[in-house]
Formats: structure tokens, sequence, C-alpha cells
């Protein structure tokens, strides 16, 4: 198993604020990683160094080996795509134009072959329209395809979101909260469908809070607290570490007081 | 019980043009013959016909018939009681008004009362329309718009004011009927199947208006509104599908003029350049445009939106500024300042002298009719650019930064180089605009070129052509440029109060009907989403 | 160019651009709150002047005593018709519009400017003429000679305008810092929707930004026309738009900031007008006409090269 994706000593500073600090985490291919962490760890702005929607004040992350670039377009083209924690649709477009933008860094039609529409053109056209309806049907919105993406129902949209950024045929699919929101019924197949995009051969780093999906789910575990990693490892052995718990639940002491 | 009284007025309002409503043939359009309608008489003709059909064969409209037989009252009762008014404003008094104004006026209004009175039918999902063989949808495509445009014909031609002002509501009434009866929607599935039919027709039905004019005086305004037109569609690019506020559109017009009038080898251009043929006059416009385009682009566009917005507002003005003083006295020579380029000679083709008149099976062609051909094939142009590159993955790239500029960049899309190739290409296709009106109007001054005018084309009214008629569409900055042109046009005697109640309906628009006459159906959700939400 | 010219050069740009500052204030505050650009600011700038300037031809009491004497109530009215315009704006042009698409703000802003504009075009009357005014009109003016300060020529209204200036915006420094409303709107600023939940009317909030931005700009226009001795109905685009680069310059949503733009936007189009006629290459642009250029210029400039202007913390991206 190759390591697809390194974080060395990310820190990531606001002014004073220290909010990631010098946070290691490795992603194997074919792995699913879990991060999680009480509210305002640092969980997501950790996963914005990771998209090259911050830079890391210090550290740096490499992506097959290559150092990620600065940029999110860039980090996208590399192969790594995300969902993003409060949903970010194009919610005026249909649903398959969403995933068809998804394809936009797998195809390179500019200007000039848009006005002239020769055979490539309308091949590529025809393969991100194939792909999109391939990965509508892989998420289950394949009856879907026309409707407007701001009138699918929550769930829906956490699924357009995925097929969206499956759709950047990416090494790397970063989730930040899949599962926020919903009904037990629709996380249990949302599970299922991370682990069918594992199968896919796409490695999954989820932020979640929810730990029986974690547990189920997550191959090795990564606990940030307060910008800093305090564990790492399987499901079962960071669960039953007494340092967890006292960081979800704070120290005994402080309970009483 | 209503609907009899809907059905009597209906029947009144149809006998009614055919009766006459005044006594003297002062009043425009002569409304004096019996068994004969003439003028405004023909408008409210067609509006009761259309609330005639609509009570006879509810069955037409798809999604219901009564809210369109509603507005096609309104449309029948607007436009009576303006023509109506005044004559007897006009005349001096209602003493001038004969029988069958009054008839006219009572049975509209008794057709407006009856239709509002009947209980809603509307249809939600409408009702399927029939699938027609494909020659007979080909065949009401082309009706369709040959209808348009001799709608559009009668508006251009009307020859008085009070004319246009029973047109007005009349149209806009009518139009209202055509979407709430969901024709609209049935018309507009139509022509997506056929796409390239409607382009034909579209086409063939503009290129009949010439035909039908004996002199150039109309075809100079339609002129008018081609340019016009073809500037709010370029605009559209940026505004409509990116997003982005462009306040000094007018300004690459300007630029494209100028360049155009420079090289035209007119004795007043300070360039002792041309004429250059007009495929490189254009060319030459476009590219000028386009540089103009980059250079206020590239610092700001990577910038927050507003940034722009206020970037070009000033562009435009520097352009006005800079025209003004590149006379030799207070700026280096170029433009000649206020005077402008005069006499920019007509635009010759092949041999083909556009100034000349020409004969084209048996219909003379003036200068105006040969500069309308011209036009025709610009908004031809703009229209394939648009439609061809939004919809493809630039397209699609577009509407994304639109709609969620972060996500957007997250899926890998580089806003800033997609943004600034949407707005060079809106720069350069006002560019083009720009070369053809220089040499239309014989002249590139900078006077022209303004960020508000009481006429167009400035970038205000540029602007409101496109929110008007709908931001993201094709026919809706048609509309708009069609209706904000004629609107002044029409109304001289009102050029005073214009502006104010132009600025006044920009912001009415915004907080009622944000969406435009003709919305996007996409960007229409967006702008109404609480509405659907709650 | 000697000494005494550069400083004189220097005196005139530190007068505009204190008056550009007193401007820059009023989209500083509304950005920094609202995220949009009032573009009617202009034009809010504008009524207060005329506002000044009707009651000093239609009130005969007025033109009976000095100026000096006067100008308390020209200050007084110019403020409240522009506070009176720039809330009745935000009331039914804005509000409405708060959580509608970016666009819709800045259109129905557009048509407001129009509107303000043509209304003083086509309905303000001077006693003696006929209604709406097509030129620029006279503004009442100090009679007293220039004061000579070792050569440098200031004018009594130049002088007034840096008092006004320096007054305002000590003012409004210890309102924002010192008073229960100014933390309340450096709160809203900060994060409207927590300091609703803190129980901050943001509504009233966002109304007081308008009209403190709306004095300050009445004030600025007032000086403008004692300065020029004239005002005219387009006055405020240009010189709203010069404000807005001062905002900019300043770094938008810093209140000092503006005013430091301002005085940096006018001391460089006073050097420049001043310098360029000494540079060849660009002496032909030099005339006053292009001063605006210049102006557009620096804000292309500074867009490109420091976007978050010259004293600006980082602009705040919202998400």
């Amino acid at each position: 198993m190759s390591t697809l994706l390194r974080a060395d000593g990310v820190t990531m500073r606001f002014g004073g604020l220290t909010a990631v600090d010098r946070v290691d985490l490795t992603v194997d291919s074919g792995e699913i990683v879990g991060l999680i962490g009480p509210n305002g760890a640092g969980k997501t702005t950790f996963f914005n160094c990771l998209t090259g929607l911050y830079v890391p004040t210090e550290g740096e992350v490499r992506f097959r080996g290559a150092l990620l670039p600065p940029r999110p377009a860039k980090v996208t083209r590399a192969g790594i795509a995300r969902t993003f924690q409060n949903i970010r649709l194009f919610a005026g477009m249909t649903v398959l134009e969403n995933v068809m933008v998804g394809r936009h860094t797998r195809t390179r039609e500019g200007l000039l072959s848009a006005i002239g529409r020769g055979p490539r053109y309308r091949r590529t056209e025809r393969e991100s329209r194939t792909v999109g309806r391939e990965l509508l049907e892989f998420v289950g919105l394949g009856g879907h395809a026309r409707e407007t993406a701001r009138n699918l129902s929550y769930g829906g949209q956490r699924r357009l979101e995925i097929a969206r950024a499956l759709a950047s045929d990416p090494g790397l699919l970063l989730l930040d909260e899949p599962t926020a929101g919903m009904n037990p019924q629709e996380t249990r197949e949302t599970e299922q469908l991370v682990c069918a995009i594992r199968d896919r051969g796409v490695a999954v780093l989820v932020i979640e809070h929810d730990m029986r999906f974690i547990m189920n789910l997550c191959d090795r575990v990564a606990v940030l607290v307060q910008g800093s990693k305090l564990v790492e490892g399987a499901p079962a052995d960071v669960q039953a570490d007494p340092r967890v718990v006292e960081a979800y639940l704070g120290a005994p002491q402080e309970e009483t007081a | 019980m209503n609907k009899h009284l809907t059905a009597a007025g209906a029947a009144l309002a149809l006998i009614s043009p055919f009766l006459a409503w005044t006594w003297t043939p002062l009043y425009p359009g002569d409304l004096t013959l019996y068994g004969y309608p003439g003028g405004s008489q023909l408008v409210t003709l067609v509006c009761a016909l259309t609330a005639t059909a609509l009570l006879a064969a509810p069955r037409l409209a798809p999604a219901g018939a009564v809210r369109a037989l509603r507005a096609a009252s309104l449309a029948a009762l607007t436009t009576t009681w303006v023509t109506v008014v005044a004559i007897a404003v006009d005349l001096g008094g209602v003493v001038n008004l004969e029988p069958g104004a009054w008839l006219a006026a009572g049975s509209t209004a008794l057709l407006a009362v009856g239709a509002h009175r009947l209980p809603d039918d509307t249809l939600d999902p409408p009702r399927p329309v029939p699938r027609l063989p494909r020659w007979a949808e080909v065949l009401v495509i082309t009706a369709v718009f040959v209808l348009a445009m001799y709608v559009l014909t009668y508006g251009i031609t009307t020859g008085s004011p009070e004319e246009f002002l029973a047109f007005l509501p009349a149209a806009l009434f009518l139009g209202r009927a055509l979407t709430v009866s969901g024709l609209g929607a049935a018309l507009g599935a139509l022509t997506a199947r056929n796409r390239t039919a409607t382009a034909v027709a579209a086409l063939a039905a503009a290129l009949v208006f010439p035909f039908t004019q004996s002199d150039g005086q109309y075809t100079a305004i339609a002129d008018n509104i081609l340019i016009f037109a073809a500037v709010a569609l370029g605009l559209n690019i940026v505004v409509g599908l990116v997003g982005l506020l462009d306040l000094g559109y007018v300004a690459f017009l300007g630029t494209g003029a100028y360049t155009a009038a420079l090289v035209s080898g007119s004795s007043f251009s300070t360039l002792d350049i041309g004429p250059l043929p007009f495929w490189a006059t254009a060319l030459l416009g476009m590219a000028v445009s386009l540089v103009a385009g980059i250079v206020i682009g590239a610092p700001t566009l990577r910038l927050h939106g507003d940034y722009l917005a206020i970037v070009t507002l000033g562009f435009g003005e520097i352009f006005r500024i800079t025209v003004n003083n590149l006379d030799g006295s207070s700026g280096p020579s170029l433009t000649n300042g206020p005077n402008g380029i005069n006499s920019v000679p007509d635009i010759n083709v092949l041999g083909f002298d556009f100034g000349a008149e020409h004969h084209i099976l048996g219909v003379e062609f003036g200068r105006f009719a040969n500069y309308y051909l011209l036009l025709l094939a610009v908004i031809a142009l703009v229209v394939f650019l648009y439609s061809r590159v939004g919809d493809s993955r630039i397209g699609r790239a577009w509407i994304a930064l639109r709609e969620d500029e972060k996500a957007a960049t997250a899926m890998g899309i580089e806003g800033f180089r997609f943004k600034l190739l949407a707005f060079a290409m809106g720069a350069s296709l006002a560019g083009l605009a720009g070369t053809v009106m220089a040499h239309l109007q014989t002249n590139a001054v900078p006077d022209n070129y303004k960020f508000a005018d009481t006429a167009p084309p400035n970038s205000a009214f540029l602007l409101a052509a496109v929110v008007l008629g709908g931001m993201g569409t094709v026919s809706g900055p048609l509309v708009g440029a069609a209706l904000l042109y004629l609107i002044p046009a029409k109304f001289e005697f009102f050029s005073k109060y214009q502006m104010m109640l132009f600025g006044l309906a920009l912001v009415v628009m915004m907080i009622y009907r944000p969406e435009g006459l003709i919305p996007d159906r996409k960007r229409q959700l967006e702008f109404h989403e609480e509405a659907v939400t709650t | 160019m000697t000494a005494t010219e550069l400083t004189q050069l220097l005196a005139d740009g530190l007068i505009l651009g204190s008056m550009y500052g007193l401007i820059a204030v009023g989209y500083t505050m509304v950005y920094g709150i609202l995220q949009i650009i009032n573009f009617a600011h202009g034009e809010i700038y504008m009524l207060g002047g005329f506002g000044a300037l009707f009651v000093y031809a239609w009130v005969p009491g007025l033109r009976a005593i000095p100026l000096w004497a006067a100008l308390p109530v020209l200050l007084v009215v110019a403020v409240a018709v522009s506070v009176a315009a720039a809330t009745g704006a935000e009331r039914f042009a804005y509000r409405p519009l708060r959580g509608a698409p970016r666009l819709a703000p800045l259109i129905s802003a557009i048509g407001l400017s129009l509107f303000l504009q043509q209304v003083v075009f086509n309905f303000f009357t001077l006693p003696g003429s006929s209604m709406g005014v097509t030129a620029p009109v006279p503004f009442p003016q100090f009679e007293t000679a220039p004061l000579d300060l070792a050569g440098v020529q200031v004018s009594v209204a130049g002088l007034l305008t840096l008092a006004l200036a320096a007054f305002g915006m000590v003012a409004l420094t210890w309102f924002v810092r010192r008073t229960r409303t100014g933390r309340a709107m450096q709160a809203t600023a900060q994060d409207p929707a927590t300091a609703r939940l803190m129980g901050i009317d943001t509504d009233r909030i966002i109304v007081i930004a308008f009209a403190i931005g709306a004095a300050l700009a009445a004030v600025a226009c007032v000086t403008q026309g004692l300065r020029l001795g004239t005002v005219s109905y387009n006055m405020g685009f240009i010189t709203g738009l010069k404000g807005f680069t001062a905002a900019v310059l300043g770094g938008i949503g810093n209140i000092q900031g503006a005013m430091a733009g301002g005085v940096v936007l006018g001391l460089a189009e006073s050097l420049a007008s001043g310098a360029l006629p000494h540079i060849d290459a660009l002496a032909m642009f030099s005339g006053s006409v292009w001063k605006d250029v210049w102006a557009f210029v620096i804000l292309i400039v500074v867009l490109l090269i420091r976007p978050q202007g010259l004293f600006g913390e980082r602009v705040a991206d919202r998400a």
C-alpha cells in the first residue's frame, strides 16, 4: 500500500491564534481515515490547508509525493476533491450539470472548440454526460438528473455533492461531516456509499462527529484537539483512550466545577 | 353568471372596434370609420379576440385559461381606456367621444370585471401538450416568429405617442397571458426541440421587416434597436452568465466606434490610415476593445465583485473624459475632442456600398435597410456565440462561478481566468457593435458613450435592458432593448422626467421582479428562494 | 519648483483630501457592516449641498447676516437633508434586498443614484428662476481674502474644511470606541448574526451607519460649495467615485483609514497637477481635465499592488 497523502507539521496561524498546530497525517491508498475532535478543534481549517484554500503557515503537504500546489483549483486537478460542511451546490443548475462541472479539470475544451463543436468536442461532452449519469446512478440519484439541484432533498444534496466531487476522478476524497443533519437511515446509506467509494479505489479522509459511523467505517482515526493531534490509531483503540474521552467531556474535576 | 358577464363583455368589445370612436380624423389613426377598425382600435380588437378565444376554448391554455383570460382582459381594458382618455384629452373633452368609444370602454370594463370574478382554474402541473409532427412544429415556430415580428413592427411604426401608449400595455399584458396560460412554456419546449428551425425562423422573420418598409424612417429606429440589443446581449454574458456587474460597458462600444472611425479614411480622422476593408476594421475594433477589457479586467477580476462595478464605472467616465480631451490642445491629438470624428464613410463590402440604394427582389433597399441586414448578421453572430459558449464546459464554469465561487474553485475552476475570458469576450463583442455603429451614425462623438443619458445606448440603459429583459437569457435583452429604445423614442415630450422614472424603475424592479420580464427559470428560483423554501 | 510652490500644493492637497476623506467614511462604514457599496452615496453628498443652498436662498434672514453666522444653520440643514435621504434610501431601496443575490442591491443603488440626481435636476428651484437646475449654481462664499501663511495661500473655506474634517473624525472615533452604540456597531461589522443574538438591534445599527456617513458627506459638500463657489446636480458622480477610491486606499472597512486614504488621494491629485507639467512625457496630460483620470489610475494601481489598501487590515471575506 502506498502513501497517498502526507501532511508534515502543518501549522496554520491567524494573527496570534494558532488554529492548527504541527499536525502530521498520512492517508494510504485504499484507506478510509477518520478525523474527529470537539467543535473548534481545527478540523475544517486543517481540511482547508489540504485543499489549497489556506496556505499553511508552516509545514508541507505532499500528494502522491509532489508538493501540493497552493491554489484550490490546482489541488483538484492534482487529484484531491472535497465536499463542504454546509452544502455548497450550484443551486440553480440541474443535478446533471452540477456533476458535469465536476468534470471540469478532466476536460480541456476551450473557447474555440465550444464555438466550433467539432467531433472531439462532441465526444468529450458525451463522455462528461455519461460519466455524470453513471455517478448519479452510483450515488442513487439516477432519476433526478434533470431536476434543479436546490429541489433535491437534504440527503440528496449531500449525495450530489459527493457525486460532483467524484466526477473529478480524485485519488483522495475529503468529506466534511457528510452525515450532519441526517437521520439514522440516511447515515447508514451514507456509510454504504463511502464504502463503495473506497471500493472504486478512492481513498477517503472524513471529518465526522457520529462515532458509530467512524467505528464502522474507518481503518484509522486521528483525534484533533485544540489544533494539535492528540492520538491516532485503530478506531477501537482511540475510543478507549482516556485522553480522548477527557477531550470530549472535559476532565473530571472540570465536570464537577 | 360571471361567465355570461364575461362573454357579453367580450362580444361587445369585439363589436366596438368596428364602430366610430370619435367624429374627427384629427385623432391619430382615424377612428371615425364604421365597419372597419383603424389605428388603436386594432389593438383593442386583438385583445378582445384573445379573450374570446380563451373563453370559448379554455383547453387552448395548458396551464389553465382563467388567469390568462384575466391578463387578456386587462390588456383590452388598458389599451381601450388609454385610447378613449387620449381622445378626450387631445380633442378637449368627452363630447368628442362617439357611442362606439363608450361601448368600447364599457364592454372592456365588463370583460375585466367578469374575468376577475371567474374561479381560478390553474393547473399544476399543466396539461401535457400533444406532440405535433415535425413539419407542423416548424410551421408553428415560424408562425410565432412572424407574429412576434408583426407585433414589434407595429410598435416601431406607431406614428404617435398616443398609439404607442395604447400598444405598450396591451403587448405587456398579452405577453403575461402567454406566460400564465402555459403556452409560453410549451413554446419554449417546442423551440428547444427544434433549435435550428427556431434560429432559421427567427432570422427569416427578422429579414421580412425591411421588405415591409417603404422609407428609411422606421428602419433607422430598427437599426438603433439592433445595435442596442447586440451590445445588451454582449453585456448579458458578463452580467447574466458570470454575475459580474460591468457599469462601463458602453466604453467598449465607444472604443470600437472610435477605432473604426479612425481607420475609416474619414477626413476628420487624425490617423492617415484607411479606409481599411470592413472585415479588418471589425477585427481591429474587437481587438482594441479586447485589450481595453483585459487592461481593466486583469487588476480587478481577482478582487471582490463590487470593486469591478466601481472600477468599470470609473472606466466608463474616464473613457468619455479621455476622448473629449484628446483634441490636440488639452491632450494629444487623436479624437478631435467634443466634435468627434465625423464624416465616417459608409461600409463597402466587395463593392456593395451600404450607403447606396439597392434593389433586391424588386424591393428598394435604402441605406438603413442595408445596415439592418448587416446588424442582423452581427446579432446572429452574438446569439450564436452566446448560446454555443453558454452551453459548454466554459458556460457551465461561468454559471458555477456565479452560483457559488468557492465551490466552483474547489471543483477546479480557475475563477480569474474564466471571469477574464467572459469579460474580454463581452468587451470585444461590444467593440464589434461599435465598429458598425460608427459607420451607421457616420461619426464617433464622446456624448454617445456616457454612463447615463436620456437615450440608449449608455451604460445605465444597457444594464437596464439586461435586467428588465431577464438576466442570462437570449430573448430577455432583446425584448429589454426594444422596449427601452422605443419608450424614450416614442415619448420625446416626456424626456425631462425620463431618467428620474428610469432610476426609480430600476429600484422597483429589483424589489418586486428582479428576474426580469423573461426570467431564466433557474435565476427566478434564485431570486425568490425564500418564497420557495418557506 | 520652489519650496513655497510645493508647500502650496501640499496645502491644497490636504484640504481636498480631507474632503474626500469625509465622503470615504460613509462608503467604508456601510461596506464594513453590509458589504455593499452604497452607490448613491455621491448623491447623498450632493443633496447636502443643495439642502444648504435651498435654505440660504429662500430664507431672507440668512442672507442678511454674515455668512459665518449663517453657516451653522446651513450645516445643520445640509446634514438633515442628507441624513433623511440616506435613511430613506436604506429603508426603501436596500433593506428589502437584504439576503438577495449580490447584484440586486448594486443595481438598486444605481437606480437610486440616478433618481436622486434627477430629482434635483428637475425640481430644485431658486427664487426668481424656473424649476430645475441644468448647470452649476452659485453657492455662497466667504468674501475674506485668502490667508497668506509664509507665501502659501489658504482660503477661509479651506481652513474650515480642515477644521470640520478634524472635528468630524475625532467625534466619530470617540463615538465608535467609547459609546455603547459605537461598540455595538463594531460588533455588527464583525459578525452580524452573533451581534443579533447578543441582543443588538442590527437594523438600527445599519441605519445609524448610513446616517453618520450621510452627515459627514453633507458637511463635505458644504465645504466644497464654499471653496468652489458652485454646486451642481451631477457633482456627486465623480466626487463619489473619488470618495470610494479613498475608502479603498485606506482599506475598506477601516474608518481612520478612509480619512487617511482621502488625504493621500488629495495630495496625489494636487501633486500630480503640480508635477506633471515638469515631466516632459506627461506634460500634455497635466491639465485640470485630466485630474480625474489620474485619480482613477491611482485606484487601479492600488487595486493591482495592494488591494487591501494602504493602511488596511485584510478585507474580511465572510463566508
